[in-house]
């Protein structure tokens, strides 16, 4: 079976960790997440009757992610950036953290994720996409379980190309 | 090769010269350098061409059967053009003749106080030798008895970069060891990022019982989790293993992770290091 590691970040509080934890079979605890800044998860998927197994590793919420150690991002062949749709704070240097993560993996997948779908309404939701200068990619609730799947499939099958 | 040979020959000479000055500048220093060297095709070629001419030389006058097959081998060996590959062959054998050279040393050193010892003290020294012959074993054995030696529950060799799981063995089927191969490899990132610059590397992880050893090579490190401790002649023990199966099995394996590689590395782990131990430990008791 293909095997992937996959970076998830993002700023803190955004719902990271609530994205996968319902859905990940997980052998360590959280505490990991705040001593070291990051915990390795795993997820295995079926795409087009293909298995590949995601190695996600879940990155402690910084505000800005050129304070991530760069070691954490060798040998990664995709990212997830999640930001929350209910904090601009979150997404407002969202051009300028996607290009500092193309160029930390480079020739690899990056997936913009908006979280928190659910505290939304449809015109608070046109709001943020006038907001940011640059179309994400899906929009996810961790709470409902909404695209979460769909996210991972997505992924899955651009890693699997 | 003979591990208790001599290094009296005079081409092993000049090459443990070389590396005794490589080696008296800071690590660092010496791993750059040599990256330097390897990197660089003009540097390469005028260091490495004389000793093949003289390694050639020398055959021609003297080119025994056996090592036909050899040979040919190495000639493969050659072939392969990528660097990624040439690093991956040379950092075992590297690793190795370092590690040689050390113990060389250090015989050296111990050598030289013995010797003192003995015409200081000659009749403790006598005295010493009667009582380890009566017991047919060296004094140094005596020290080195692992009466406690540690069991290697699991060994994985793991990329480097992404701590994807290259081949692992256990004693017990355990689950998940490509979750635990990148948390080790997140947690050896944090404390070489925390603790350590340049080239360092975490290599032992103490915890109650446990221990995890690791040992770097170019793209790739294994890791030993063994329950009980490790003395320093044991350290070596396995670190000497390790390279030795680097080595063996997964010069031409490390490149690319995929099911053949990881079932034939998996297999040769449980061989190399679990069966054997099972083995032991079954006459033992
Ligand atoms: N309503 C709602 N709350 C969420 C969602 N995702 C995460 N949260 C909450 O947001 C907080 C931070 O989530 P967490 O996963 O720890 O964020 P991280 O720091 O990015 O890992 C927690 O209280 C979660 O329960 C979501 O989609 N909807
Ligand atoms: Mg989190």
């Amino acid at each position: 079976m293909i095997s992937k590691k996959v970076i998830l970040t993002g700023s803190f509080g955004v719902g990271k960790t609530s994205l996968f934890n319902q859905f990940i079979y997980s052998r360590f605890s959280d505490k990991y997440l705040t001593t070291i800044g990051v915990k390795v998860n795993k997820k295995t998927i079926e795409v087009n009757g293909r298995e590949i197994s995601l190695l996600v590793w879940d990155i402690a919420g910084e505000v800005s992610q050129d304070k991530v150690p760069t070691s954490y991002f060798l040998g990664a062949s995709g990212i997830i950036y999640v930001f929350d749709l209910t904090r601009p704070s979150t997404y407002k240097n969202l051009e300028e953290d996607i290009n500092y993560l193309k160029d930390m993996v480079k020739g690899g997948i990056i997936k913009v994720v908006g979280n928190k779908e659910d505290l939304v309404t449809e015109e608070q939701l046109e709001e943020v996409k006038k907001e940011i200068s640059m179309p994400w990619d899906i929009t996810t609730s961790a709470k409902t379980g909404k695209n979460v799947e769909s996210l991972f499939q997505q992924l899955g099958a651009e890693l699997l190309d | 090769m003979d591990k208790g040979r001599k290094p009296d020959s005079r081409d092993e000479e000049l090459l443990l010269k070389e590396l005794r000055q490589i080696l008296l500048r800071e690590d660092r220093d010496a791993l750059e350098q040599l990256q330097e060297i390897l990197d660089n095709k003009e540097q390469l070629t005028p260091r490495i061409s004389p000793i093949i001419k003289e390694q050639i030389d020398l055959l021609k006058s003297n080119f025994p059967d056996e090592y036909r097959q050899e040979v040919r081998e190495i000639t493969k060996e050659q072939l392969l053009d990528s660097q990624e590959d040439i690093l991956n062959l040379l950092y075992p054998a590297m690793g190795k003749m370092i590690k040689r050279y050390i113990a060389h040393q250090f015989q050296i050193l111990k050598d030289s106080i013995d010797d003192r010892v003995k015409n200081t003290f000659s009749s403790q020294g006598i005295l010493g030798k009667i009582k380890a012959s009566l017991f047919g074993i060296n004094s140094s054995d005596i020290i080195l008895s692992d009466i406690d030696s540690p069991i290697i529950e699991e060994i994985f060799v793991v990329q480097r970069d992404s701590g994807l799981l290259m081949g692992q063995a256990s004693i017990r089927s355990t689950i998940d060891q490509d979750v635990v191969a990148g948390m080790l490899t997140a947690i050896k990132a944090f404390v070489e990022d925390a603790f350590q610059k340049g080239t360092e590397e975490l290599e032992l992880i103490e915890y109650d019982t446990h221990a995890i050893f690791t040992q770097s090579f170019h793209s790739y490190y294994i890791a030993v989790a063994m329950k009980g401790s490790l003395s320093s002649g044991e350290r070596d023990k396995l670190s000497t293993s390790l390279y030795d199966f680097a080595e063996k099995e997964l010069k031409h394996r490390a490149k690319e992770i995929d099911e053949t590689n990881f079932n034939y590395i998996s297999s040769k782990l449980e061989e190399y290091f679990i069966t054997t131990q099972l083995n032991k430990e079954r006459t033992a008791v």
